[in-house]
C-alpha cells in the first residue's frame, strides 16, 4: 500500500475481500443498464419504419416524449451512454499516458457522465430542441399488420420485445407466461410475439412492465434516500457541532418523528397530499431522516474532540467551515453505511404503497402495482412470483452492498 | 435511581407535546371543506342541505372553525364584517351580478368600497381577474356567496352578538335583517336544547324552558282546554312515565301519546314539575312536533314572519347571554384555549377522539379498541416467536463462530432479512393458502365463520391455525435482525477475559455458555423489543391488509380509504403512544436488569 493511501482506497482494499459484496457490485450494473436501455430492451415503436419509399424513425422520436419525466431522464442517460463511452475511452488513453491513478480516472468518468446527462436533460427539456413527437396518434404495429394483409411492401425493425410499457391488448388478458396469440386472433404485427411473463389484467406485458418498473424502483430509492441523507447528515452535524440549546431540540425531534410507525406514517401522508411517485419520494425523504440525524451527531460528538478540530478553531476557521470541510469529511461513514440499506427500504416502501393503491398511478408501470394486480386474485400466480422475485433480487443485493460497505468502514473489524 | 427514573418520565413531557405537534401538522394536510373544494368544479351543486348539516356538525365536534394556535375572535368587533355578509345574503342572484358589476368599476361610495374590501379578504380564487371579465361574473357571484357562508359558518357563536344586534336595531331594513337571519343560521348549528341528555341534570333546565316556551308563546291558541278527567287521567300517565325505568319501554310508551294532549305536556313541562316529569314530557314534546321554532326564511319575507323568527332568535341569544359576552378574564384564557390545536391536544390527551367521519358516527375509541385487541394478541406472539427462535439461533451461531452451521445460518437470516414482509405474505397466500398449490392455511380472516360455538380448545387452535401465517410474516424481518443481534452480543460476551478464566479452570463448556455467557449477552437483548414495535406497527397495515385481519394495520389502512380523519389521527396518536410507552418500559427495564449501569450517567447520556 502506498504513502498517498487515503480512506476511499482502504475501504475498498477491504471491501474488495467480502466476495458477496462484490458479487452484488457487479449484479448491481446490469440493474441499471437494464433501467437505462428499456427502450432499447421492449418497445412497441419500431426503430425503423419503412413503408412505400418512406422511411420514419418512431422509436426515437418517442424517446424524447415520454409522459412520465422519470422517463424523460432515464431516456436521456440512454442517449448520453454513447458520447460518454466514446469520451471515457479517449480519455482514458490520454489519462494512461499521465499515469493518473485508477481511483481518480474512474471518480471522472462518473462525472462526465453525470455532466453529459444534465447537458442533455437542459437541452431537451425546451420543446423547440427536441424531434416532436408527430406519429403519437399512429399505432405502428396495426398500420404494419394492415400493410401486411393488403400484401404491401413493409420493412419495419423492432426492439428485442416488442410490447410497449402502456400498450393494453383485451383480447390477451391473464395470460400466463410464454403464451403467444393465436395467428387467428392477431390485430397488430406484435400479436404473435411471445408474452415470456405473461400479461395482466388489461393484456400489458409483463416482462416490460417488469423492464421500465425498475426505473421507478431505482429513481425511489437513490433520489429518496439522498434526500433524507442529506437533511439527516446536515441536522445531524448541527446537533453535535452545536450542542447545548439546538442538541436538544434536535434530539427532541429526532425521538417524536421517530415514535411514529414510519410506513404509516408515509402512507398517511402520501395519501393526504396525494398519490404519485414525486410525492412518495419527499415523503419518504422528509420522514427517513432521523435514524441519519442521530447515527452522524454520534460520530460528530466522537470527532469534535479530536485535536484537529482545535486545530482548525485555532486557525479561525468560521463553523460552517469546519463542520462541512473538517469534520463531515470524517463523520460521514454511518450515514454512506446506512445509504444501501436505505435504498433497499425505499424500494419495499414504494411496492407497499403501490400495493395498498397508494403509489405510482396505473399507467406508470411499477413492481408493486403488478403486485396489487396479483393480490385481487391469487390464480394469476406469474403476477405474484415474478415482482416478488424481483424485488427480494433487488433488495438482496442492496443489502449484500450495505453489508460489505460496514465491514469495510467498520474499524473494529478492519485489520 | 428514582432521580432516574423521574427524571425520565418528565421527558416524556415534551415528547408528547412534539406529538400532537405532529399528528396535528399531519391532520392540516387533510383536505378541508367540502363546499370549496366543489368552487373548483362548478359552484355549491350536489351537496344537500343535510350533508352540509351533517359535516358543519363534524366541524364543530372537531373545533375545525377555530384558528389554529391563538384565537382572536374575541377581543374583535364583528359588528361591520357580519353587517356586510348579511348584506351578501339578503341579495338574489341578480342582485349581486349587478353590485359585482358595480364593483369592477371600482366605486367610490365607502359601503361599497367596503364591501370590496371583505370580498378581497375572503381569499376568492383568482378574484381580481374574474372580477374584471363580465363572462365570469355568474360563477363568481356563486364563490362569492358560498365564501360568505363558509366565513359566517367559520365565524360561528362569535358573529351572534352582532347579527343580533343588527335584528335589535330599530333602523335596520327588512331585507338585512332577512339576511342577518340567513347569517345566524350558518353560525349556528341547532341552536335550541329541546330535550334531555340521557341523564338529565336540573342545570339543562333552563335552556329547554326557554326554547319550549318560546313555542307555546307562539302555538297556545292551537291547543284546546283538556277537561278535569281526562287531565287526572294524564297526571296519572305522566306519573307512570316518569316512574319508567326501561328506556326503550318509555320510547314505545311515547309512541301512544295522543298529539291533541301535547298542551297538557306543556304546561306541565314549564309549570312546576320533578325533573323526571320535565324529562318525559319534553321527550313527548320533541317526538310529535318535529320543527317547534321557525329560524329560517325565504328571501322575500314579510315584516310579521320576520319578527316572529328574530324572537325566535331572542329566545335563543337571551338564555346564553353571559356566554356570548365573556369576561375579560376569560376572554384571555380562551385566547390559547379555544383554538384548533389546544381542542386538539385535550381531545388527544383525554383520549377523546370523538366520532368517526362515516355515516355510522360510531365512536373512534370504540373502534380502536376493537382493532387493537385483535392485532395486540398477533404482535404479542410476534415478538414471542421473535425471541424464541431467534436468540437461540444466535447463541448457536456465536457458539459455533466461523463454523459451516455460523455460515448457513446467517446466509438464511441474511436471506430472510432481503425479503418484505409482504412479500413473504402474498407468497405464503399463493402457496399454502390459494388451493392452486396447497390449501394448508384459511386466506382471510383469524376465525372460520361459527367459531364462536366452538369449546374454547378448538376455538383456540382455530384462532391458531388462522394467524400462523400473519404472525410468521410480522416476525420475519425483526427475526432476523435480532438473531444477527443477538449473534454479536454473544460473541462480545464470549470474547471477554472472565469467560477465557471459566474456562481455564476447568467448568464445564455447557455451564460456561449458559451460565456465564448467556445471563449478560442477555442484557441487551432482553430491552430490544421495543425497537421492533414501530417497525411491527407499520408492517402490519400490508399484513393484516393481505390476510384480511380486523386489526389496527386494516383500520389504518381503512380510514385513509374512506376519508375518516377522525380514526385517522387518533390511530396516529395511539400508535406514537404506544411506541412512546413501550421504550418508556425499556429504559426503565434497563436500570432494573443491568446493576451495572450507574444511574446518574444514564440520564446524561441519553
Amino acid at each position: 500500500m502506498s504513502a498517498g493511501e487515503g480512506f476511499l482506497d482502504i475501504v475498498w482494499a477491504q471491501f474488495k475481500k467480502n466476495r458477496f459484496a462484490l458479487a452484488a457490485l457487479a449484479v448491481i450494473g446490469p440493474l441499471f443498464l437494464v433501467a437505462i436501455f428499456a427502450p432499447l430492451l421492449a418497445s412497441n415503436q419500431p426503430l425503423v419504419y419503412q413503408q412505400g419509399g418512406e422511411t420514419l424513425y418512431p422509436w426515437f422520436r418517442a424517446l424524447f416524449n415520454p409522459d412520465e419525466p422519470v422517463d424523460f431522464v432515464f431516456n436521456m442517460a440512454l442517449l448520453a451512454t454513447f458520447p460518454w463511452l466514446a469520451g471515457t475511452l479517449l480519455l482514458n488513453w490520454l489519462w494512461k499516458r499521465r499515469h493518473t491513478p485508477g481511483r481518480v480516472r474512474v471518480l471522472r468518468s462518473a462525472g462526465l457522465f453525470l455532466l453529459l446527462l444534465a447537458a442533455l436533460c437542459a437541452l431537451f427539456s425546451f420543446p423547440a430542441l427536441r424531434p416532436d413527437n408527430r406519429y403519437r396518434a399512429r399505432t405502428f404495429t396495426e398500420e404494419q399488420f394492415q400493410a401486411r394483409t393488403a400484401r404491401q411492401e413493409v420493412t419495419a425493425i423492432y426492439p428485442l420485445i416488442p410490447f410497449g410499457p402502456t400498450e393494453q391488448d383485451l383480447d390477451a388478458i391473464y395470460m400466463p407466461p410464454g403464451h403467444a396469440k393465436d395467428p387467428a386472433l392477431q390485430r397488430k404485427s406484435n400479436d404473435g410475439s411471445t408474452h415470456w411473463l405473461g400479461t395482466d389484467n388489461t393484456g400489458h406485458d409483463v416482462l416490460t412492465q417488469m423492464i421500465y418498473g425498475t426505473r421507478i424502483s431505482l429513481t425511489v430509492g437513490f433520489v429518496a434516500v439522498s434526500l433524507y441523507i442529506t437533511i439527516g447528515v446536515v441536522i445531524g452535524a448541527l446537533a453535535g457541532y452545536f450542542g447545548g440549546l439546538v442538541d436538544i431540540v434536535i434530539c427532541r425531534l429526532i425521538e417524536v418523528v421517530m415514535l411514529f410507525p414510519s410506513f404509516f406514517l408515509i402512507l398517511t401522508l402520501v395519501a393526504l397530499i396525494g398519490p404519485s411517485i414525486y410525492i412518495i419520494m419527499a415523503v419518504i425523504g422528509i420522514t427517513g431522516w432521523p435514524t441519519i440525524a442521530r447515527l452522524t451527531r454520534g460520530e460528530v460528538l466522537k470527532q469534535r474532540t479530536i485535536d484537529y478540530v482545535a486545530a482548525a478553531q485555532a486557525l479561525g476557521a468560521s463553523h460552517p467551515r469546519i463542520i462541512f470541510r473538517h469534520i463531515l469529511v470524517n463523520a460521514l461513514s454511518p450515514a454512506l453505511v446506512a445509504a444501501p440499506f436505505g435504498v433497499a427500504g425505499a424500494i419495499i416502501t414504494e411496492a407497499g404503497l403501490s400495493l395498498l393503491g397508494f403509489g405510482v398511478r396505473p399507467p406508470t408501470p411499477s413492481w408493486g402495482t403488478l403486485l396489487r394486480l396479483g393480490s385481487d386474485n391469487y390464480h394469476y400466480w406469474w403476477l405474484v412470483v415474478i415482482p416478488s422475485l424481483a424485488m427480494f433480487f433487488t433488495v438482496t443485493i442492496f443489502n449484500l452492498i450495505g453489508n460489505g460497505l460496514r465491514d469495510a468502514m467498520d474499524p473494529r473489524l478492519r485489520v | 435511581m428514582w432521580t432516574y427514573i423521574l427524571r425520565r418520565l418528565l421527558l416524556m413531557i415534551p415528547t408528547l407535546f412534539g406529538v400532537t405537534i405532529v399528528s396535528f401538522c399531519i391532520m392540516q394536510l387533510a383536505p378541508g371543506d367540502p363546499l370549496l373544494n366543489q368552487l373548483g368544479s362548478g359552484g355549491m351543486a350536489g351537496q344537500s342541505s343535510q350533508t352540509r348539516e351533517a359535516f358543519l356538525l363534524q366541524k364543530r365536534d372537531l373545533h375545525l372553525d377555530k384558528p389554529l394556535v391563538l384565537n382572536l375572535h374575541y377581543f374583535r368587533d364583528y359588528r361591520q364584517p357580519v353587517n356586510i355578509a348579511a348584506w351578501f345574503l339578503s341579495r338574489s342572484d341578480a342582485q349581486l351580478q349587478a353590485e359585482l358589476a358595480e364593483l369592477a368599476q371600482d366605486p367610490k361610495d365607502p359601503a361599497q368600497r367596503q364591501r370590496l374590501h371583505f370580498l378581497r379578504k375572503l381569499e376568492i380564487p383568482d378574484f381580481a381577474r374574474r372580477l374584471a371579465d363580465p363572462q365570469q361574473r355568474a360563477s363568481l357571484a356563486a364563490a362569492a356567496r358560498a365564501l360568505v357562508q363558509v366565513y359566517c359558518e367559520d365565524l360561528g357563536e362569535h358573529g351572534v352578538p352582532a347579527a343580533m344586534a343588527l335584528l335589535q336595531t330599530p333602523a335596520t331594513p327588512l331585507d338585512l335583517r332577512i339576511g342577518a337571519i340567513h347569517a345566524l343560521n350558518h353560525m349556528v348549528v341547532d341552536p335550541f336544547v329541546y330535550t334531555y341528555s340521557r341523564t338529565p341534570t336540573e342545570a339543562e333546565t333552563a335552556r329547554i324552558l326557554a326554547a319550549w316556551s318560546r313555542w307555546w308563546e307562539l302555538s297556545k291558541g292551537k291547543y284546546p282546554p283538556i277537561d278535569t278527567p281526562h287531565r287526572q287521567e294524564l297526571v296519572q300517565r305522566l306519573a307512570d312515565l316518569a316512574a319508567e325505568k326501561s328506556r326503550s319501554r318509555l320510547f314505545e310508551e311515547l309512541g301512544y301519546l295522543d298529539p291533541k294532549d301535547m298542551g297538557f305536556f306543556a304546561e306541565r313541562l314549564l309549570g312546576p314539575s320533578t325533573l323526571e316529569e320535565r324529562f318525559v314530557a319534553s321527550l313527548a314534546l320533541r317526538s310529535y312536533i318535529p320543527y317547534p321554532l321557525q329560524l329560517d326564511l325565504p328571501a322575500d319575507a314579510s315584516a310579521e314572519m320576520v319578527a316572529t323568527v328574530t324572537a325566535n332568535w331572542l329566545a335563543h341569544y337571551q338564555p346564553r347571554l353571559a356566554e356570548y359576552h365573556p369576561g375579560l378574564l376569560r376572554k384571555c384564557w380562551y385566547l390559547v384555549s379555544d383554538t384548533q390545536y389546544a381542542h386538539m391536544v385535550w381531545r388527544l390527551v383525554t383520549f377523546n377522539f370523538g366520532r368517526s367521519a362515516l355515516k355510522t358516527r360510531e365512536p373512534v375509541s370504540q373502534k380502536i379498541w376493537d382493532a387493537v385487541i385483535v392485532s395486540a394478541p398477533l404482535m404479542v406472539m410476534a415478538e414471542l416467536v421473535i425471541y424464541l427462535v431467534a436468540v437461540p439461533l444466535g447463541i448457536v451461531c456465536a457458539v459455533h463462530r466461523a463454523g459451516w452451521t455460523d455460515r448457513l445460518v446467517s446466509l438464511g437470516l441474511f436471506l430472510l432479512y432481503s425479503i418484505p414482509p409482504f412479500v413473504a405474505g402474498m407468497l405464503f397466500l399463493l402457496f399454502f393458502c390459494y388451493g392452486d398449490y396447497l390449501r394448508w392455511f384459511p386466506m382471510f380472516g383469524l376465525h372460520s365463520p361459527g367459531a364462536e360455538q366452538l369449546p374454547f380448545w378448538d376455538y383456540a387452535l382455530d384462532y391458531l391455525w388462522h394467524a400462523v401465517l400473519p404472525i410468521t410474516c410480522l416476525s420475519l424481518f425483526s427475526l432476523a435482525g435480532m438473531a444477527m443481534y443477538s449473534r454479536t452480543s454473544m460473541l462480545d460476551v464470549i470474547r471477554q477475559d472472565y469467560i477465557r478464566t471459566a474456562r481455564a479452570k476447568g467448568v464445564a463448556e455447557s455451564k460456561v455458555i449458559f451460565k456465564h455467557a448467556l445471563r449478560n449477552a442477555l442484557i441487551p437483548i432482553v430491552t430490544l423489543f421495543s425497537s421492533f414495535l414501530p417497525a411491527m406497527l407499520g408492517g402490519s397495515v400490508l399484513i393484516e391488509y393481505l390476510f384480511g385481519i380486523p386489526g389496527m394495520g386494516r383500520l389504518s389502512w381503512a380510514s385513509i380509504e374512506q376519508k375518516d380523519f377522525p380514526t385517522l389521527m387518533a390511530l396516529i396518536y395511539v400508535d406514537a403512544i404506544v411506541v412512546m410507552i413501550s421504550i418508556l418500559l425499556t429504559d426503565l427495564m434497563y436500570v432494573f436488569v443491568d446493576p451495572r449501569i450507574s444511574f446518574g450517567a444514564q440520564g446524561e447520556s441519553k
